[in-house]
């Protein structure tokens, strides 16, 4: 009797642990999209498509899928890993520049963009911001090692954290 | 700009995959030639424990911690077969999650409280992207 009702929790568990899936919001019905990331409010979806042959990051309502402007993420392609602050305030992402790849900070609260060099030098590969925006860790390629070197942005960015700061959260017409 | 988390580089071979926390980072970090989840507290810069997250038999190609901490979606290779893991810290427990309809994953973002996930899923030759709330 008390294994036959272990085996019933059990099967409870696993069920309450699948979750409810839905396909992410898209601009366009055939557009493929990657390498998402949720802001940390879980309100707003970065992805990376594909626009003209060129990997392009979007952003999108999670709730309703409109597209938000992103003023200084229009060129610069290939775009790749995105990353997203608490609000959303803030976009990381990887772009190019001539034979360089560098990680670029849009604040979609005052507009302007934060192009970051390493300390390092190195090319970023990949990016994670934190929530509250403070740090950004960055994957690069040291003599044939990856590394994952943390900046402290809290001298460059405002903190965009949980609780308190959906004042200061854009709000931007759908395009 | 400053670097944070000094032993960063010290405490592993090479470090791949970084994934911000609020306080936390979640990487795969290689030892003697394995490689291993691990996740620091950047406010102490310790390692924290994950029991049994990580397999010996299973490749870690994507990873996501959520801004508490408390869980870790990854996407894993193991016996061919490529799967969507979700790890617990509350109960130490990781768990497969179903994909529906059917799909190989490829990477995950969990939001802050870790109950959505996003998926990047292959289907029929394309990628689309999956939204999961998780309980």
């Amino acid at each position: 009797m008390t294994r036959h009702l272990l085996l019933v929790l059990l099967a409870l568990g696993v069920v309450a642990c699948e979750g409810r899936s839905t396909r992410a919001p898209s601009g366009l019905l055939s557009t493929q999209q990657q390498d998402p990331a949720l802001s940390g409010n879980g309100k707003l979806l970065a992805v990376i498509e594909d626009q003209n042959g060129r990997p392009t990051v979007q952003l999108r309502n999670v709730e309703g899928g409109g597209s938000l402007r992103l003023r200084h993420l229009s060129r610069h392609q290939p775009h790749s890993s995105p990353s997203l602050s608490w609000n959303g305030r803030y976009l990381a992402v990887i772009t190019q520049r001539g034979n360089h790849r560098l990680v670029l900070i849009e604040d979609r609260l005052s507009g302007k963009a934060h192009p970051l060099r390493l300390p390092s030098g190195r090319d970023p590969v990949q990016v994670s911001l934190a929530p509250d925006a403070r740090k950004l860790a960055i994957q690069t390629a040291d003599q044939g090692r990856w590394r994952v070197e943390v900046i402290d942005l809290g001298g460059l960015l405002e903190p965009d954290g949980p609780g308190g700061q959906r004042s200061t959260s854009p709000s931007e017409p759908n395009r | 700009m400053s670097r944070v988390g000094a032993s960063l580089r010290r405490s592993a071979e090479s470090r791949r995959l970084p994934s911000m926390g609020q306080r936390w980072l979640a990487s795969l970090a290689s030892r003697n030639g394995r490689e291993r989840v691990e996740l620091i507290d950047l406010s102490n810069d310790t390692p924290v424990p994950l029991n049994g997250i990580n397999q010996a038999d299973s490749q870690t190609i994507s990873l996501s911690v959520s801004g508490d901490g408390q869980r870790i979606a990854l996407v894993r290779q193991r016996e061919e077969r490529t799967e969507l893991m979700l790890y617990r810290r509350s109960v130490s427990a990781l768990q497969r999650l179903p994909i529906n309809p059917p799909g190989v994953p490829r990477s995950v973002s969990l939001n802050g409280n870790g109950r959505l996930l996003a998926v990047q899923v292959s289907r029929k030759g394309r990628w689309d992207v999956d939204l999961i709330r998780l309980p």
